[in-house]
């Protein structure tokens, strides 16, 4: 190898050592009952990065609490968003990639414009309308506003864009008629455009904050980085349970996005570059 | 118009079908509440007396000629005019060392990418331990012999902090859309320029670097709307302390709406923050565009 290959080695391993190094410990350290992990840092030792002769003790307590319900609820609310909002974005894309009809391109630029506005920046207005229309505090009121993803929207068109005409010719000639070419074409094709907008929504409500701050305000309704956040301002709480929660809030996109990496990355390419 | 055939008829008949419940959600999720804030920025709710009354620009006159809301103004422009071209400088120089072939360059892409999957929240709830006096960050320092530093409970680095966990978080996710454009860089262009003798230098600052300017330019104009928006980790760490050293415009927002309780004013700083933010985009528009001609 040539110096400047092994000098580009060397570079990214310490580049990937030191961005992933605070997600490790916190791994190695969520191990170390309760506060001890302080322990390995003063002087800092060996143990605070391996986690030998650790223990779950931290995951017990957590998931014996609130945190366990609020965790079901994050995975209920993101699993709902994933089917109800494919459905919806499927519907539109399937419209605006393969139905010939006047106004097309209006609904087209209609949708990428509103999709440009950051929900977070109309969070709080909306909040209000919600509890006007008695949505506040509910599962409706977490899941609705995330299924009108623009973005989900474009990645799936752009696909659909790609099924060959011939094909769809040939749907039709068979007589399918447009729901049976859908279903039994052009979904078909499509699976990795669809995992990839599933993605987009699954983490579009994994990783949401301000929103569910502002709508799931009783304990039964709370999402869990709302509950993980509220346990880290209680003094009585170990920070060791803090952490284990931060590893299993961050464990469960990280397995997603490890298995379906390909098909996450081409649609982040496909919304952002051509959109 | 043309009469249109039967079949277009059913076509344009299902295509509303089909289209209404996204475009409806749109409307009611995102269009109503942007002209509700809008709307409501012009009127005064009491509180006590729950009476609405229609005060014209008084919002707005308040929030201009506050002290306070000048020092968010300030607070949220500094800390997206260093964080943002951080952001972009750093997601460049990991994809240029990482869209090489490389031993293992997927484990350190992924690893690199592996803080984007994390929540916000969380991000700043890791950090917010690692930043403890005894925490992670001070061990650290304290193995290469550097003094123990306050961090989040100072007024002069808790900004600062914010912003390192910020690029924790993003730069991996920016780092994916510059390594994408820098596969459609066309090879032969490389090989053309290592046959005229380019150095390394030379192909990087007259080959990448111009191609790579539609995605440098996404990057920084979506990073910035990203960093306009930062609010979980001021919400649960500094509430916008010390000193209001953090005190960012969605967490002051928030305070606004729901701990002082003056929905007009937050109505208004929502239609600001939204006007800035489109200012902002316009203008770095605007620079890249006659950069490029």
């Amino acid at each position: 190898m040539k110096v400047s290959r092994v000098a580009s080695v060397f570079a990214a391993a310490l580049a990937a050592g030191l961005i992933f190094l605070p997600l490790w410990w916190v791994f190695a350290s969520s191990l170390r009952p309760g506060n001890s992990f302080v322990e390995n840092l003063t002087p800092l030792s060996w143990r605070a990065f391996l986690p030998v002769g650790g223990s779950f003790a931290n995951y017990e307590v957590l998931l014996d609490g609130d945190f366990a319900r609020a965790l079901l609820n994050s995975f209920l609310v993101a699993g709902v968003t994933v089917v109800l909002g494919l459905a919806v974005a499927v519907l539109a894309a399937y419209a605006l990639a393969v139905l010939n009809f006047p106004g097309r391109g209006y609904v087209f630029v209609f949708v990428i414009l509103v999709s440009m506005v950051p929900f977070d920046a109309i969070a709080i207005p909306l909040s209000g309308l919600f509890s006007t229309w008695r949505l506040s505090d509910s599962y409706a009121g977490l899941i609705l506003p995330a299924l009108a993803n623009g973005f989900a929207i474009f990645v799936l068109r752009q696909f659909f864009l790609g099924v060959p005409q011939e094909l769809l010719d040939a749907a039709e000639v068979d007589g399918l008629g447009r729901f049976g070419t859908l279903l039994r074409i052009v979904l078909p094709l499509s699976k990795p455009a669809l995992i990839g907008a599933g993605l987009m929504l699954f983490l579009s409500q994994w990783q949401a904050y301000l929103w569910p701050l502002l709508i799931g305000t009783s304990p039964g309704k709370q999402l869990a980085p709302i509950a993980l956040a509220n346990l880290s301002n209680l003094y009585s709480v170990d920070l060791g349970q803090i952490l284990a929660g931060s590893f299993v809030l961050s464990a469960v996109p990280m397995v997603l996005l490890l298995f379906f990496q390909r098909q996450y990355t081409e649609s982040l390419s496909t919304s952002g570059m051509r959109g | 118009m043309p009469t249109m055939s039967p079949r277009r008829w059913r076509d344009a008949r299902l295509a509303v079908l089909l289209l209404a419940p996204a475009v409806l959600g749109m409307v009611a999720m995102r269009v109503v509440p942007a002209v509700s804030a809008f709307a409501e920025s012009f009127n005064h709710l009491s509180l006590r007396t729950g009476v609405k009354e229609f005060v014209g620009f008084e919002n707005y006159a308040y929030l201009l000629g506050s002290g306070e809301f000048h020092a968010v103004l300030g607070t949220t422009l500094l800390f997206n005019l260093v964080l943002n071209p951080v952001i972009v400088v750093l997601s460049t120089a990991l994809a240029l060392l990482l869209a090489q072939r490389l031993p293992a360059v997927g484990l350190w892409r992924s690893l690199i990418f592996v803080p984007a999957a994390v929540p916000g929240s969380v991000t700043a709830l890791i950090w917010s331990t690692a930043m403890q006096p005894d925490g992670l960050l001070n061990a650290l320092f304290a193995a290469i012999g550097l003094p123990k530093q306050p961090f989040l409970t100072s007024s002069g680095q808790a900004l600062g902090s914010i912003g390192l966990m910020l690029a924790w978080g993003a730069i991996g996710y920016w780092m994916l859309f510059v390594v994408a454009g820098l596969k459609d860089i066309p090879q032969a262009v490389y090989e053309a320029a290592l046959i005229d003798g380019a150095g390394w230098w030379r192909r990087l600052t007259a080959i990448t670097l111009p191609l790579l300017r539609r995605p440098m330019a996404f990057v920084l104009v979506a990073g910035t709307v990203g960093s306009f928006l930062a609010f979980a980790p001021v919400q649960i760490l500094t509430k916008g302390g010390p000193d209001g050293s953090t005190n960012l415009l969605m967490y002051d927002v928030y305070a606004n709406a729901y701990q002082v309780g003056d929905l007009g004013v937050a109505q208004a700083e929502v239609v600001l923050l939204m006007i800035l933010m489109a200012v902002v985009v316009a203008i770095q528009f605007r620079v890249l565009r006659e950069e490029r001609s």
